[in-house]
């Protein structure tokens, strides 16, 4: 039964073989070279083309200026790929919240820091702040920055943004920080800036609302789920440590201030609490805080509130444990580090009265009411820009009129005596002549004498005549020719030392008039007059 | 001699797939070096509501680029300082008109393909919505989460001319503190403890997400599966800090034998001299609750405002509101008012929120003849 099938298949094989044979057989035989040489060439042709497009695509990888849309630049290949603009934009982000809680560890974690600082005519600050930015050890791509500049009538927004930019484009790559965003918003605040329209008490309530405003659009339009910690730092802290942003951190606080001085020029004692606005709430402030009405704010540090907190301020010993923590109700705004799970859960800078406090005092308050920690660090300092009250100026001012006057009289004394010490010296070298003059008669008369054979009593004389000469050399005017002035001077051997200098250095030859008695003194005035007169 | 023939044959193919794939190449170069100058050229960058981010650090409200591929050896380039503008971010009646960007707030348990539809035949231009929205963890939120992603996939693919200006999916740090069943949400004990973490979650998504060029926040329930297409440029018109339309609920009426309507929200209200005398008799952390029998507050409620055949456009003052649907002027968020996690002058969530505007100045406004319909279980 096999056998035939496979016999039938047998010639369909030989069929198909010939088949092939014969097409084999076609192109052996066509004209061959023509051909071959056409493909040849077309090979060539193309591995030359391929070999070209090779090079030019090598160039272009090594260096991207060669690149057709380098040198066509912008609009053109704009025109041409404009459809594929969207495949470059990715518009989904997703975000796990749960992993930006922040830790007290954060600089290992990689968790991002949201810098914040509201701005208003601080351009004499930023050149300052911006060396603290660049000192900071925290890593500085995870600390995104975000400034608010609002109703500023000096360059702030300039110098920040030329700041800025020479920031990111350091050398060094580490120094380039995360995000930068600069908000413009002007807000019409009528407030001044300057410290005493600033810290006045009328001024505080309405000062603090809008201040409370501010800070609230920067975190509103800075905050990204990307951030576990925020810190708000004031532009016109003086020194703060480098570490500062881990040395709060450690804590793992959910709200966490240093302590705030500032350093006083020394007749106002060296340093000073500045921050008055971390405390710990007293029985007494809760009291008074039920009297007020709903719209009042309790601003702490003004005799009008008298309140009995316990200050954060008042509390620091500069030899204490600066990792000593204390709990506190209210916080000041100067330097404050927060875990971004705070404001992401509503927690911000009351711009109203909440609980009779707005503005940081409020924030601290309303993080309190939602059961976060907040806690201050009394022996941890830093140092506040010391910008001088109106009182200050005038109280500086006064100090700087008196010593001008006390610098005055001492000129106006000096050119007195100095003039003085020009006209008597003018009197000494007139004296001097004379005496000269007389020496040389005396001289010519030994000689005379001399001549004639007196000779025993000549010597005498001679010798009598150059210690006289000697002792005219080396004291010159003083001496001989006004005894007053040796008394006047008093204190002798100095005195006589500076002698010869006198003209030099008239100075001391006043001060040390001025130590002793008016009557000296005044006798020598007495006697100015006359001389003018004579002169 | 036939194996080089057809080799021969196959090089051509081969050719033009090379010659494909140099194209690729040509046109990878081209949207390359299209998107390098911007950065490396321009340190300073002013950004716009529509403007697209140069890196993924930007506001969540914009879109941004894809950053660039890499070599093995660079680094990419410091991102540029951003400037932004907010004065010449408005609020105005024409929203359309002045190109002002919305963001569009959902506190998402579920998933409902309704809502997404409805959000999508939103008639507002969609490159000016951001949307965002907050996810339980869980495996609910998990649910919700996959189902979102699929829809956004769609939506959002670079072919789609109608997709959203960018989209932000948050999943919530905190257990969402108790299941929530329909009739086990709204009893009166869960109530505070449900609406506190329910407020932690609008807070979290509202702070993260309110971009600098943002004008509008429209915030919208997932269980809101019917508004009128020109819901946005309706509320807007208005030109109010705080808006609120009127929430019902679509329902089969038994006795009538066919759909009806009936209120849903009852947190927008007036208030009443009742309600202030049982807030003032209150201990600090109790809450006054709308709508429960055993605490009579006599407040107006704008559910019960309704007119048949009412002027659409008729405007109430509110002194408490609804989240289901709320229309609020970005700037009023800024300001700080926000959803108390705790209570507010015994207030809670968005009724809180209306008093903490209330007390910065803002006040609310409801349109009792203006619809928008709840999912039904």
């Amino acid at each position: 039964m096999a056998s035939p099938e496979a016999q039938a298949h047998i010639p369909a094989v030989q069929d198909q073989v010939s088949a092939y044979g014969r097409t084999n057989m076609k192109t052996r035989y066509q004209p061959r070279s023509s051909r071959s040489m056409l493909l040849r060439r077309r090979g060539m042709l193309i591995r030359l083309g391929g070999a070209v497009a090779t090079i030019l695509i090598i160039l272009m990888i090594v260096f991207p200026s060669a690149r057709p849309a380098a040198i066509l630049a912008g609009p053109l290949s704009l025109g041409l790929f404009s459809g594929g603009e969207e495949f470059n934009i990715e518009t989904v982000r997703y975000y796990d919240l749960s992993n930006v809680q922040g830790t007290s560890r954060g600089w290992e974690r990689e968790e991002r820091i949201l810098l914040c600082a509201p701005l208003r005519d601080a351009a004499p600050h930023l050149p300052m702040f911006f060396s603290h930015l660049r000192n900071l050890t925290y890593p500085h791509n995870l600390i995104d920055l975000a400034f608010l500049v609002g109703d500023s009538k000096d360059n702030t927004i300039q110098l920040l943004s030329d700041l800025l930019a020479e920031l990111q484009v350091a050398e060094d790559p580490k120094q380039a920080f995360g995000e930068i965003s600069v908000i413009e918003k002007d807000f019409g605040q009528t407030v001044n800036q300057d410290v005493e329209s600033r810290h006045g008490f009328a001024a505080q309530a309405s000062r603090r609302k809008s201040m409370a405003q501010a800070r609230n659009w920067l975190l509103s339009a800075a905050l990204r789920p990307t951030h576990s910690w925020v810190y708000w730092r004031d532009v016109d802290v003086e020194t703060a440590p480098f570490t500062i942003l881990e040395d709060l951190m450690r804590h793992n606080k959910d709200v966490i201030v240093p302590n705030v001085w500032r350093p006083l020029p020394d007749w106002l004692g060296g340093e000073q609490p500045y921050d008055l606005n971390s405390w710990q709430e007293s029985e007494t402030a809760l009291a008074l805080a039920d009297t007020l009405d709903e719209d009042a704010v309790i601003v702490e540090g003004y005799a009008e509130y008298a309140t009995w907190r316990p200050h954060l301020a008042y509390l620091r010993d500069p030899y204490g444990d600066p990792d000593m923590e204390m709990e506190i109700d209210g916080v000041g705004g100067v330097s404050i580090l927060a875990k971004a799970k705070v404001f992401r859960s509503g927690v911000h800078f009351p711009a109203f009265s909440f609980e009779k406090h707005a503005e940081t005092e409020g924030f601290g308050k309303m993080a309190k009411r939602m059961k976060f920690s907040v806690v201050g660090l009394p022996h941890y300092t830093i140092w506040h820009l010391y910008e001088p009250s109106v009182d200050d100026i005038r109280h500086m001012e006064e100090m700087e009129q008196e010593r001008k006057q006390r610098e005055q009289e001492e000129k106006e004394k000096q050119d007195r005596i100095a003039k003085i010490q020009d006209q008597f010296e003018e009197g000494g070298s007139q004296w001097e002549k004379d005496k000269e003059q007389i020496r040389d008669q005396e001289k010519k008369d030994f000689v005379a004498r001399q001549a004639k054979g007196e000779t025993k009593e000549g010597e005498k004389e001679a010798s009598e005549v150059k210690i006289e000469k000697g002792r005219g050399e080396g004291k010159m005017h003083i001496v001989d020719p006004l005894n007053e002035i040796p008394e006047v001077g008093g204190k002798s051997p100095h005195k006589k030392e500076a002698a010869g200098e006198e003209k030099a250095k008239p100075k001391k030859v006043d001060q040390a008039a001025a130590q002793n008695a008016d009557g000296p003194a005044a006798k020598v005035e007495d006697a100015k007059p006359a001389q003018q007169k004579a002169g | 001699m036939a194996v080089s023939r057809s080799l021969r044959r196959n090089n051509t193919i081969t050719y033009i797939l090379a010659g494909v794939l140099c194209i690729f190449f040509l046109y990878f170069f081209f949207g390359d070096s299209a998107s390098i100058p911007s950065i490396s050229t321009a340190p300073r960058q002013l950004l716009k509501s529509k403007d697209a981010a140069s890196n993924a650090l930007s506001p969540p409200s914009l879109p941004f680029r894809k950053p660039a591929n890499l070599g093995p050896n660079e680094v990419a380039p410091p991102p540029p300082v951003v400037h932004y503008h907010m004065n010449n971010v408005t609020t105005t009646p024409d929203p359309v008109g002045n190109r002002e960007s919305i963001l569009i707030l959902t506190p998402l348990a579920r998933f409902y393909q309704e809502y997404w539809d409805n959000l999508c035949k939103l008639s507002y231009p969609h490159d000016l919505i951001s949307l965002g929205f907050i996810i339980p963890k869980g495996r609910e939120g998990n649910l919700a989460t996959q189902q979102l992603q699929e829809r956004i996939q769609k939506t959002q693919a670079p072919t789609n001319k109608n997709r959203f200006a960018s989209i932000t999916i948050l999943r919530q740090d905190s257990e969402p503190p108790v299941q929530q069943t329909e009739s086990e949400r709204h009893k009166m004990a869960a109530q505070k403890e449900r609406r506190a973490a329910m407020s932690r979650a609008r807070n979290s998504l509202l702070f993260t997400t309110l971009g600098p060029t943002t004008s509008w926040v429209l915030w919208l329930d997932s269980d809101i599966v019917e508004t009128p297409p020109t819901l946005i440029q309706d509320l807007a018109s208005h030109d109010k800090p705080i808006i609120n339309p009127n929430c019902f609920q679509r329902y089969y009426n038994k006795d009538k034998e066919a759909m009806d309507v009936r209120a849903y929200d009852f947190n927008s209200w007036q208030d009443s001299p009742t309600a202030q005398g049982l807030a003032a008799k209150m201990g600090p952390d109790e809450i006054l609750l709308e709508g429960y029998a055993e605490m009579a507050t006599y407040r107006s409620l704008m559910a019960y405002m309704a007119e048949e055949k009412g002027d659409p456009r008729k405007e109430v003052e509110l002194d408490g509101v609804g989240g289901t649907a709320l229309l609020v002027k970005a700037d009023v968020h800024r300001d700080g008012a926000m959803f108390p996690p705790f209570p507010f002058y015994h207030l809670i969530e968005t009724e809180g929120f209306a008093k903490m505007a209330q007390r910065l100045n803002w006040k609310a406004y409801g349109l009792p003849n203006y619809y928008v319909y709840h999912y039904n279980e």
